[in-house]
């Protein structure tokens, strides 16, 4: 029962591969997010759109499955009709359109680019689910400190802000405002709204400012703290992945990924360093979802167990 | 060995013409336990801001104020923020950074240490705190309480030998503020650091304190033991404002001793369990039959039940915030007349506020009806009930604030009114004079301190001339005086027929002056009636002045019915001598 609804609400950020080192996380994405970006082979993409929608399925559950068709479904409609009305290039004439020609390999093209997009669209919203802000937070504090500070109060601004607001729309309806139907009324009560929020948020960080001196802020050497430690695991995925993101990247590079549109569409032949990559490219892409489904079922056996 | 040694301390603010402190000389011991109290703006957070390198306000300054023997403007940076560590009054105001751990570990991240030191300190701490389980969430995630409880926890981290608190629970419930209390004298107590606090909740502090310290007008008037300082406040004709701030069980100490010669003057006690005794030693033991005997409580006082009209009803209303989710408001049932002043009580987060939101019309109720005036609670009526008839403060202050004085600031409630200039002038005339703010009437609204917000926000709201007024936790905040003088508006109000509902945890004022008091609990109310007969039925949730008299007459509910039991008792046996 309980299984159930978490495979259907998806299993979240507190996934196997999630617990891993942010450095892992993060270099797996980067890989991944590149090589994907230097797709233009229908294998290729197909792979790794399945792939990401797979996990993001495996992530965030129905939530997922309704993001991923409505960013994929129209992106490759509406960039197919736009590629192939606007671009002539291409030998396999379909009709002509007040004297254009418009052919199918600019529709194909279009459509393709399409997938690769909303491939990578669908890769950052497990970016999204997989890297919380303190692993970001502690990737940019390793690059400078006040970086990673700076992003950890932008990041407890934004709830901030919201909730305030929130209770100054609250206080205005005390007042009975709100119920105003005229359309500058209404843009007026707004803009009070805004600008409440506004000095009450400047007021109170006169006294964030005090509190952060109190403390020490300005001193020389600053630091950055953070709950994260690399240990042989993350060593051991860290180098598993690199070894095969790097064989993925030298493919792209040398163009195994990618095939001719124009003016012909032609496929390349499968030669073994295609394949090497192709293999490399799928193990690469599925390893945090089967880390992420064994750790899921280590924990239903355990379970069961007790 | 004193650690602060404050000599002869002048303070004025640019371009006031008084000085904030005058001549301030303090010495404060190691180790010790500090309660500054006095009215809100005689000057207690500038004194504590001048303890404190970088937090002293600009102005002149005269005199020396030494840590350790050196001036503390003169102290090394690293030293200053490492040993004297202050909190603010704000819980969400503090708060720097987006998870609880990092907040922790950000003062020692300004000072560099290691990864290795950093996470040791902050486990030490979190686990001091008892912080566990909350140690990994996100700041926002926090109640109120909680927020508080890290503020400190974070100063504590870089291990300060003096501690300074200004005002910490004025934002917090009083449970919230119980515990805070008990944390900070666990502080002191276990780790020797010393302890600075200003405070209005006197009644948890004083158990804890070495010291006490009384200002006004920027003047140290007294700086005594805690047991001495109620006799001293309550010396002369006119008892000195502050002593109306003291704890319940010190005031009738006070009271009594001065009422009758028979009983004999000494140390105050301080705590229930200390004035049980001292009554036992004055009236003797309670007699067995005492209970039995007074147990009819006479007929009301308040309110004719009958005559007055129902100005608030509410039936079989069932809420909750989203589906499947525990529902906050239960069968609740509630009936307010007419021109009363009924208190709304009960624990932490029983749901008492949504109960005042969904009488407001703020929140819809998936079942059940709400009558205002006879008028159905919903959106077709909304425009004719808020505003006109019903209009509630909002526990922030702030978020009614929009203008840049005080004065623009009430005339902006009645931008929608239709009425001439000088007749709407005239109105926030009428209620500066009436909410005491004359004087503040060119000030910035963010200038004035807590009360004089809270009274501002009133003052917005009752400009909206509102037949029934909903308040939740009015009294938050606020030093004793100003509660008096609240309930003097309240008075007023009441006499004008406007209905007051408020939502409270502040049992000693809602004893005081309350008509009818209802207990919440469980999504319904439980319990109501007049004040007297509900808090004399009540064995826990009640005065502080009821439980150390219940066993001898559960009917005194004020310190001041106290005094005048005690004195009657006493003439009484002594004509019988």
């Amino acid at each position: 029962m309980e299984t159930e609804k978490r495979w259907k609400q998806g299993i979240g950020e507190d996934t196997s591969f999630s617990a891993y080192h942010p450095a892992v996380n993060f270099i797996f994405f980067a890989l991944t997010i590149g090589i994907t970006m230097c797709s233009m082979d229908p294998v290729f993409l197909g792979i790794t759109l399945t792939v990401s929608w797979a996990w993001s399925i495996l992530l965030s559950g129905k939530k997922a499955l309704k993001f991923n068709l409505l960013v994929t479904v129209p992106l490759v409609i509406v960039m197919a009709v736009v590629n192939g009305l606007f671009t002539h290039n291409g030998a396999t004439v379909l009709f002509y359109l007040n004297d254009s020609r418009i052919t199918m390999e600019a529709f194909v093209y279009g459509a393709v680019s399409a997938l690769m997009i909303s491939s990578v669209i669908v890769w950052f919203s497990c970016f999204n689910v997989v890297m919380t802000s303190d692993k970001f937070i502690y990737l940019f504090g390793k690059a400078a400190p006040v970086l990673g500070l700076t992003l950890s109060m932008i990041f407890r601004f934004i709830p901030l802000l919201k909730s305030r607001f929130a209770e100054i729309s609250m206080g205005q309806r005390c007042m009975g405002r709100h119920e105003e139907k005229k359309f500058f009324a209404k843009v007026r009560q707004v803009v009070k709204e805004v600008s409440i929020l506004i000095s009450w948020s400047l007021e109170a960080s006169i006294e964030t400012a005090d509190s952060m001196e109190a403390r020490g802020y300005g001193l020389h050497g600053r630091t950055s703290f953070h709950l994260f430690r690399f240990t042989r695991r993350d060593g051991i995925l860290l180098l598993w992945i690199l070894a095969i993101g790097l064989v993925g990247v030298i493919g792209a590079i040398m163009g195994a990924t990618s095939i001719y549109y124009y003016p012909k569409i032609r496929l390349q032949q499968w030669d073994l360093m295609r394949i090497g990559v192709l293999a490399c490219y799928i193990l690469l892409l599925i390893t945090p979802m089967i880390l992420d489904v064994l750790g899921e079922k280590k924990w239903q056996r355990y379970k069961l167990e007790i | 060995m004193a650690t602060i040694q404050v000599r002869n301390l002048t303070f004025t603010y640019p371009l006031a013409d008084k000085p904030a402190l005058q001549n301030i000389d303090l010495t404060i011991e190691q180790a010790s336990f500090t309660v500054l109290c006095g009215k809100s703006g005689c000057g207690k957070s500038t004194f504590l801001r001048q303890l404190k390198k970088n937090m002293t306000p600009y102005g002149q300054r005269q005199g020396q104020v030494l840590y350790d023997g050196e001036e503390v403007e003169q102290l090394e940076d690293r030293l200053s923020v490492t040993e004297i560590g202050f909190v603010q009054q704000n819980p969400d105001h503090q708060l720097v950074t987006d998870k609880v751990w990092h907040e922790l570990a950000f003062g020692l991240e300004s000072l560099g240490l290691e990864q290795a030191a950093i996470r040791r300190r902050v486990a030490e701490m979190a686990s001091f705190f008892d912080m566990q389980t909350w140690f990994r969430k996100g700041v926002a995630e926090l109640s109120g309480g909680q927020k508080q409880l890290l503020n400190l926890a974070s100063v504590m981290v870089m291990q300060p030998k003096v501690l300074i608190l200004d005002e910490p629970t004025s934002q917090l419930d009083p449970i919230a503020a119980e515990e805070f209390l008990k944390v900070v004298h666990k502080i002191n107590r276990e780790l020797g650091t010393t302890v600075i606090i200003s405070e209005h909740r006197l009644e948890d502090l004083f158990p804890m304190a070495d010291r006490v310290v009384v200002m006004d007008e920027g003047k140290v008037i007294a700086c005594d033991s805690p047991r001495r300082i109620a006799g001293f406040l309550a010396e002369g004709k006119q008892p000195h404002p502050m002593f109306y701030g003291l704890p319940s069980v010190m005031k009738i100490y006070a009271g009594c001793t001065a009422g009758s010669d028979a009983i004999e003057k000494g140390e105050s006690p301080l705590t229930i369990r200390e004035g049980r005794l001292w009554l036992e030693k004055v009236l003797g033991m309670p007699r067995e039959g005492t209970l039995q005997q007074e147990d009819g409580l006479g007929p009301d006082q308040g309110l004719n039940q009958e005559s007055s009209p129902i100005a608030i009803s509410a039936k079989q209303v069932w809420f909750q915030y989203e589906k499947g989710a525990e529902p906050v408001l239960r069968d609740f049932h509630l009936q307010v007349r007419k021109g009363e002043l009924f208190c709304l009580l009960g624990g932490n987060g029983v749901g008492k506020s949504t109960a005042l939101k969904v009488i407001a019309g703020i929140r819809k109720p998936q079942r059940g009806e709400i009558l205002v005036n006879s008028l159905k609670v919903n959106k077709e009526n909304s425009k004719a009930l808020l505003g006109k008839g019903l209009a509630m403060v909002p526990q922030n202050p702030q978020a009614l604030f929009t203008e840049i004085t005080v004065e623009e600031e009430l005339l902006e409630a009645l931008y929608y009114e239709r009425a001439a200039d000088q007749e709407k002038a005239q109105r926030v005339a009428e209620m500066l004079e009436m909410m005491e703010i004359s004087h503040l009437r060119k000030s910035h609204p963010y200038d004035l301190s807590g009360g004089e917000q809270q009274r501002l926000a009133l003052g917005k709201i009752l400009l909206l001339k509102p037949g029934v007024l909903l308040l939740d936790e009015p009294t938050k905040g606020l030093d004793p005086f100003f509660k008096i003088t609240l309930a003097g508006i309240f008075q007023k109000l009441k006499s004008q027929g406007v209905t007051i509902l408020m939502v409270s945890h502040d049992i000693e004022f809602c004893a005081a002056y309350g008509d009818r008091c209802a207990m919440f609990f469980d999504g319904d109310v439980v319990s109501v009636d007049q004040s007297k007969a509900f808090f004399a039925g009540n064995s826990f949730y009640t005065t502080t002045a009821n439980r150390m008299v219940r066993q001898w007459n559960r009917k005194l509910i004020t310190w001041e019915e106290v005094c005048q039991w005690v004195e009657q008792v006493m003439t009484h046996n002594e004509r019988k001598q």
